[in-house]
């Protein structure tokens, strides 16, 4: 009597059909169960395009398989096309993915501790197999996240898709907005060069101006110590002190990887899980006003998920892929990374991520209170209550002229705003600080940076004669010079600076490093003044140019 | 349908092939790096050291007699400084780690160079983020290849210097000839510059008038001979109350036994 009995059945098919046949089928069985229905034919039919056969295999991992349930079996070929969707809600749940992918990749190589922050960015890229293409990947993918995500909310503003009964995908979409926004944010402090930290001073000195709401207020200094008893709890908390140190890093690096992520996923399964629910509405001209039909596609106007609809994602899943690694590799797109953070030095021209440029712009209208918290805060909570309380029945245009007007006047708004938000608009600093900060710039490599180190040929040059300069590439700066100082000069209306004098003075200071000196000599009202700034350039330092 | 699976295949191919290119590439392009990273890190250095190395070091690391050693002399990079002092480690490491703790004493073996290193590194309480100082160390690393172009001759120590040892024989000192080194008809010290020897008179140190009194009882266990000789050889070592320790420190080096001991016989006159 066997205590132990062991039976493969592959041996039995093995013996029965002869070794390939039974291996195909077994290979075919595990595909079948995995797919939850399709086997290696009905597979290769779909990707051929063929007709569905019947009974229609391809339905099955709808109703079965995890993956597919969340996908509905056909759309209303209404929605397929490029028009009215533009692919924008997929491409943000795209980024989103492939944001996951190169970040934790990222995220093998990072401490996040300002003792060894930067460090982990030199040895990601110059030490890691692929560090520099996954960092630039994650930068850009984020760049491309937020405008897919911006521009999926206004897409979806423009054709109404906001109204009843999708009033609730709407709201947990601008949730998901905020959470792009935060996620592309607190990306930015993790490298810990000057960009970050003064990028995100920005940001987190808009907290400090919250005041201590009534009552708390008539307690008085004594309880709160100063009257922005709340900014500067709030302030505290998101720089870990007075000052960006090691725990506000790690906050917003558990933000970055841990807690907003966690947040977005959870909330864009609840956001697809609407739209699969009321369907993907179509556009406003195809039904009439008050219906919503979305969810009662006739037979003969139905696309199958499968084969149309997943190959058509293959495709812009290996296109997207394409171009994103296109850009980072030949079309030279690279995340930028400035010197180490450094407190005490603040660039001449700080500027917020893009997407809030709007934001900073609107700072310098006025008040910081009004204009960084309050009005930003009515901002987002109109766009969350919006389908609430703009609940006119009708998503075509023509009945949403006053609609659309607002959706034009709140974009242009913005655009100026973002212009306002950079530093050509209402920043005044000296005019040699502007000249100088022109030739050699903090934040980025600039013109005298960027020229060939052996054109920098030794000597004393004035920016006026720059046709006489013995190398193309000193002919070139100093022309970019010259350039700097005219503009500086129109730019001073009131004729307060007289420019005197600009040199660029090239010393041979070590074996190859060169020190160069920009010097503005100018008269104002209290006499001749000088300015200058001292760069030291090494041969090898490549700034690329 | 065919065309998008088709189109979909050959980018997927393509995209292969760009990221097989650049696996390729990787290990050039960490290199190119690497250097380009070396040259900014001089460059870092270099405006680190204009701020806050060159007062003692000299602008372009000549050293300030005195004050602070050369750093672009060839001693430093061909293992003679490392030798005198033993130390085992490279020359790199030695510069980081000066810079980064300082010198809490002033090195015995440089005894023309008595002020102490202050420390740097912000992990010994200093001002400079440790990457910073590899800033710093970099770029005067990067004085090698000249320093190690001069010629390789080591100046000989003066073996009649006089010494910061009190315990040393000196030889007969002769008041007179003391008498024209003091008042610089002879020799280059330049005491009178300082010292009066007019009772109560300050020129900018003490006045020396009747010293071989309160020599000998300035510090217990002191005969007068050996405070005036500390007090030349090592300045710091005592300081008359109410004067600041501006004494040069480099009569250790600088001035023969012979010329000492003149100078002490001189002094014990007064």
């Amino acid at each position: 009597m066997a205590i132990f009995k062991l039976h493969l059945p592959i041996v039995d098919d093995i013996k029965q059909k002869g070794l390939k046949p039974a291996l195909l089928a077994k290979v075919d069985e595990g595909v079948t169960r995995l797919t939850a229905g399709l086997g290696i034919n009905d597979i290769r039919s779909v990707l051929r395009g063929d007709p569905a056969p019947r009974p229609n295999p391809r339905v099955k991992p709808h109703a079965d398989g995890f993956w597919f349930h969340m996908r509905p079996t056909y759309y209303h070929n209404l929605v397929t096309p490029l028009y009215p969707q533009f692919r924008l809600g997929w491409l943000s749940v795209y980024f989103m993915v492939f944001e996951t992918i190169t970040g934790v990749f990222l995220m093998l190589f990072y401490t996040p501790s300002p003792l060894v922050a930067f460090e982990n960015m030199l040895n990601i890229l110059s030490n890691v197999p692929l560090g520099l293409f996954m960092r630039d990947l994650h930068r850009f993918g984020a760049e491309l996240m937020v405008l897919a995500v911006a521009l999926h909310m206004l897409r979806t503003y423009l054709t109404g898709n906001y109204k009843k009964p999708r009033q609730f995908t709407w709201f947990t979409g601008v949730l998901l907005l905020l959470m792009t926004l935060g996620l592309s944010f607190s990306g930015y402090l993790l490298p810990w060069d000057q960009l970050s930290l003064w990028a995100v001073t920005i940001g987190a000195s808009m907290v400090e101006a919250i005041p201590t709401p009534y009552p708390l207020n008539l307690l008085g200094d004594q309880w709160f110590g100063d009257q922005y008893f709340i900014g500067t709890f709030v302030n505290n908390l998101v720089r870990g002190g007075p000052q960006f140190n090691d725990n506000g890093l790690l906050r917003w690096y558990l933000l970055h990887v841990l807690g907003l992520p966690l947040i977005a996923f959870v909330f864009i399964g609840v956001h697809y899980y609407k739209v699969v629910l009321h369907g993907h509405s179509l556009p406003p001209e195809a039904e009439k006003v008050g219906e919503d039909t979305a969810k009662r596609v006739p037979m003969d106007q139905r696309t199958y998920f499968m084969p149309d609809i997943i190959t058509r994602e293959l495709f812009y899943v290996v296109l997207v892929t394409f171009l994103c690694i296109f850009a980072v590799t030949l079309g030279g797109y690279h995340a930028p990374l400035e010197p180490h953070a450094e407190a005490l030095i603040t660039p001449l021209h700080t500027t917020a991520p893009w997407y809030f440029l709007w934001l900073q712009g609107m700072l310098k209208v006025g008040d910081k209170v009004f204009w960084g918290l309050i009005a930003p805060g009515i901002i987002f909570n109109t766009l969350f209550v919006l389908p609430y309380i703009e609940v006119g029945p009708s998503r075509r245009y023509a009945d949403r002229r006053i609609g659309l007007s607002v959706g034009m006047v709140v974009c242009v708004t913005l655009s100026m705003l973002t212009f306002m938000g950079t530093p050509w608009y209402a920043v005044s600093s000296s005019a040699d600080q502007e000249i100088i900060a022109e030739i050699v710039p903090q934040t980025h490599p600039g013109p005298l940076r960027a020229t060939p180190w052996d054109e920098l040929t030794v000597g004393t040059y004035e920016a006026k004669n720059w046709e006489q300069a013995p190398t193309p590439g000193l002919k070139g700066l100093l022309e970019e010079y010259e350039h700097a100082v005219a503009t500086a000069q129109a730019k001073d209306k009131e004729g307060q600076f007289k420019n005197l004098e600009n040199l660029l003075i090239i010393e041979e200071w070590q074996d190859g490093l060169k020190k160069i000196t920009v010097r503005v000599t100018w008269q104002d009202a209290t006499g001749e003044r000088t300015a200058s700034q001292d760069v030291f350039l090494h041969r090898d330092s490549n700034y690329g140019g | 349908m065919t065309v998008r699976v088709v189109t979909g295949t050959i980018i997927l191919a393509a995209t292969m092939m760009i990221v097989a290119f650049i696996m390729v590439n990787e290990p050039n392009r960490m290199t190119d790096f690497e250097s380009g990273y070396k040259g900014r890190s001089v460059e870092a250095g270099a405006a680190l050291y204009d701020t806050n190395c060159k007062g003692c070091h000299g602008v372009q690391g000549e050293g300030i007699e005195g004050v602070g050693p050369a750093l672009n002399a060839r001693d430093l990079f061909d293992g003679r400084r490392l030798s005198e002092i033993g130390w085992a480690g490279t020359a790199y490491d030695y510069v980081f780690s000066s810079i980064s703790g300082g010198r809490p004493r002033a090195s015995s073996a440089f005894s023309t160079y008595p002020q102490r290193m202050p420390t740097w590194s912000s992990d010994f309480g200093g001002p400079l983020r440790p990457d910073q100082v590899r800033n710093l160390a970099d770029f005067v690393m990067n004085w090698e290849t000249t320093a190690m172009a001069q010629p390789a001759e080591t100046p000989t120590p003066n073996p009649n210097a006089a010494g910061t040892d009190l315990e040393t024989e000196l030889p007969a000192g002769d008041a007179a000839r003391g008498d024209k080194l003091f008042n610089g008809q002879e020799g280059t010290y330049g005491c009178f510059g300082c010292h009066s020897l007019a009772a109560g008179e300050v020129k900018v140190g003490p006045s020396l008038a009747g010293i071989a009194g309160t020599a000998a009882s300035r510090v217990e266990g002191y005969a007068a001979e050996k405070y005036i000789r500390e007090s030349i050889v090592s300045p710091s070592a005592h300081l008359v109350e109410g004067f600041q320790d501006l004494m040069p420190k480099t009569f250790a080096q600088s001035m023969t036994k012979q010329d000492l001991a003149d100078l002490i016989a001189y002094l014990m006159t007064k």
